[in-house]
């Protein structure tokens, strides 16, 4: 065990440095502490920073959540070191226990470096068939400089790819059914979901790796390790066709692959926290806005499989378009993420009408935009486009809501219809709250019947009531000089009341026509309170003097009475 | 109560019920606590009628809000200013007042308003919450602000139709 400690020391080690993900000096006393505590445990967690500057929280995440077992197992020790959060990594394959390990397996997806470990141990254990392929390969990293003859040395890609190839579709699952009869296989299939153990180019594999986790990061689940490693096993097969020189290609494709494959899933959020990962951390207010999207993508992107389609078309775009297309304006990142200036996806077309027509499409991801023809594609001339159609597309709404804005056109006007009609209504409910103020004392009488009333009435009024309000200065501009003359007739017993209610409709009434551009709208709105706290007071009393309010009255009463 | 929660329940009629219920209750809070501190005095003496008018208005606002509930941010921002109101109440209103002004405009509006106020910034002051929204939310939230308005005027009219009857 010592030696394989050792190689395995040795192995991470010299697998960090090429890769020179994460060099900490804590690192190596990290191994050392390791490799003395791995064999006391069951498992065979081994922190691999490498990736973690990628995906730690998550891969963290992924690991604590998924199965707090292999952690309790795990010595405490361990997790001291690996305080950073970066350094945890399940080393999934510990053959000393295949079969607890498969589910460490399936956590422990994307780490290649520590599924490597894993197969060493593997192999120690009398992992016959591999043995000879694997352990020149594994073993051999001993220092820094000897990872390309280790890779050199790795006889057997082709079969390894083959065996990854095989092996990755018994991941497609959970992976806690994965037991010896597979656990060989599956420490195969792990490694090379781990992101590729072929280290041909060094950093495809981290590339591959780097997806993968990715992959993991979004997916908690273990499902998504079977996408993960059908992606590493074509990530591998493709890197043992091209070679190196592909290798930024491949990650980029693979990058794609694995964001399709996590938006197979259920993220959209972990889609976005992808893209912003990938993208190069492009654009800093990418994962802020992409976060924000997350919020309410997550929430609508539950259908996966069309998501997944278009995505693999808008992902294959980015991914041979180019990268960084962030430079768009926030906006622009929650449409279609990148829009390259090509539009070309035809998926992302199509649905770039639909969701720019609105955010009710729940099963979009993001919003794909496309430039018509014609117009200008520059990023910022496509989201100011998006932008103006969403404003204008509440404009009218709004037009709907206000009455009486039916004819009016532009914006401004628009807006200022708009700005009168909010202060017109919360005028109407400071003095209905006055109003109220006044004849509180008798609340206490039915309330129950008021409010079955209130809910079995005043459905019908509301439409219609507003609507009626400014009809209703038409009706009584007569009336509307006579108020004043008819009021202070109102009975002793009403007068305080009417008295106030005058005053703060006097008072109220003059700012308003001031301001108004339709001064008999609102006016009207205050004579239609008039009218009925007038109709009421003198319908109480002497009917005579309420007459002739009375009958121009009637409809307005019978809508107050609604 | 049964029939008022399964109106309440009812999609259709959901905001107004909603407010319709908090609002009699809350105005019904507002009658006992009255009544206990003062007898039965009338009402245009003793508390005053502005107090009067102004806790039946942050009443019928605040149960709007609730009624809406926390999704929109109109309705949150305007519960967290009824809040603060309420809770530095005792301290001084002027001076609360003032600061949570100022409190707003640093976080939100940085430049100094030296051009005239767009129409939109007017929006903004009227809709609750609408420093911190862009033009294109702030739209949406209007528009559903005045839904709400709307609803909300209908049911004390009626309310106050019905108590003056």
């Amino acid at each position: 065990m010592d030696t394989s400690d050792k190689d395995k020391f040795e192995l991470e080690k010299s697998n960090d440095n090429p890769i020179n993900y994460h060099s900490s000096g804590g690192m190596s006393s990290d191994w050392r502490f390791n490799s003395t505590s791995i064999p006391n445990s069951s498992l065979g967690l081994v922190p691999t920073d490498n990736l973690m500057s990628v995906c730690r929280g998550d891969l963290v995440g992924a690991a604590s959540c998924s199965s707090s077992s292999v952690i309790d197992s795990f010595g405490p020790a361990m997790w001291e070191h690996p305080t950073n959060s970066q350094n945890l990594v399940f080393c999934d394959i510990n053959a000393q226990n295949i079969a607890s390990s498969s589910n460490t397996v399936g956590i422990g997806k994307g780490f290649p470096f520590s599924s490597r470990n894993g197969i060493d141990r593997t192999l120690e254990m009398g992992w016959n068939p591999p043995n000879s392929m694997l352990k020149g390969g594994i073993f051999l990293p001993n220092a820094p400089g000897m990872l390309p003859q280790s890779l050199s040395q790795f006889p057997a890609d082709s079969a390894f790819i083959e065996r990854a190839a095989r092996f990755s579709c018994f991941n497609g699952g959970d992976f806690g059914d994965m037991v010896n009869p597979f656990g060989v296989p599956e420490s195969m299939g792990l490694f090379s979901r781990g992101g590729g153990m072929m280290q041909g180019p060094g950093e495809v594999f981290v590339g591959s790796g780097m997806k993968s986790v990715s992959g993991g990061q979004t997916q908690k689940n273990v499902m998504n390790a079977g996408e993960a490693s059908k992606d590493v096993s074509m990530s591998v097969d493709h890197m043992a066709t091209e070679g190196s020189p592909l290798k930024n290609e491949t990650k980029r494709e693979s990058l794609a692959r694995s964001r399709d494959e996590s938006k197979k899933g259920a993220g959209g959020s972990g889609n976005d926290s992808d893209e912003a990962e990938f993208s190069g951390g492009s654009g800093q207010d990418e994962p802020s806005m992409l976060e924000g999207n997350c919020g309410e993508l997550s929430a609508k992107s539950l259908g996966s499989k069309k998501r997944k389609r278009s995505g693999q078309d808008a992902e294959l775009d980015q991914a041979k378009g180019t990268p960084p297309s962030a430079k768009g304006s926030p906006e622009t990142q929650q449409k279609g993420d990148q829009k390259p200036a090509s539009t070309t996806s035809k998926a992302s077309g199509k649905q770039g009408k639909q969701g720019s027509q609105g955010s009710d499409q729940p099963k979009d991801d993001y919003i794909h935009v496309r430039a018509r023809r014609g117009q200008a594609t520059n990023s910022h001339s496509l989201a100011e486009r998006v932008r103006r159609e969403k404003i204008s597309e509440r404009m009218k709404f709004l037009q709907d809501l206000v009455p009486g804005c039916s004819k009016v056109t532009g914006k401004a006007v628009m807006l200022d219809e708009i700005i009168n009609y909010v202060q017109s209504l919360q005028r109407q409910v400071e003095f209905l709250s006055m109003k109220l103020a006044t004849v509180n004392p008798r609340l206490d009488f039915n309330i129950e019947g008021l409010l079955a009333k209130d809910i079995l009435h005043s459905r019908a009024v509301p439409p219609s009531s507003l609507a009626f309000s400014s009809e209703m200065p038409m009706a009584y501009p007569a009336l509307h000089q006579s108020q004043p003359g008819l009021i202070p007739t109102a009975f002793p017993g009403m007068e305080s009341h009417s008295d106030i209610l005058r005053r703060t409709i006097n008072s109220q009434l003059t700012p308003m026509t001031a301001g108004f551009k339709e001064p008999a709208q609102l006016p009207n709105v205050w004579d239609d309170e008039l009218h009925n706290v007038v109709q009421m007071s003198y319908g109480n009393s002497a009917p005579q003097d309420s007459q002739d309010v009375n009958e121009p009255l009637p409809p307005g009463h019978l809508k107050v009475e609604l | 109560m049964a029939s008022k929660h399964t109106i309440a329940t009812r999609h259709a009629q959901g905001i107004r019920a909603r407010f319709a219920s908090r609002f009699l209750r809350s105005l019904l809070r507002l009658r006992r606590r009255s009544n206990r501190f003062g007898g039965s005095q009338s009402n245009d003496e003793g508390i005053g009628k502005r107090i009067r008018t102004d806790r039946i208005k942050i009443a019928a606002y605040a149960s709007m809000a609730r009624a809406v509930g926390p999704r929109r941010t109109w309705s949150r921002a305007l519960l967290f200013k009824l809040r603060n109101r309420a809770r530095i109440h005792g301290v001084s209103r002027k001076r609360c007042l003032v600061s949570e002004k100022k409190r707003v405009t640093r976080n939100k509006v940085v430049v100094a308003i030296s051009r005239e106020p767009s129409r939109a910034d007017t929006l903004r002051k009227l809709v609750p919450g609408g420093d911190s929204m862009d033009t294109c939310v702030l739209l949406e939230e209007t528009a559903h602000y005045i839904k709400c308005l709307a609803t909300q005027v209908t049911v004390m009219q009626s309310i106050a139709d019905r108590l003056l009857l």
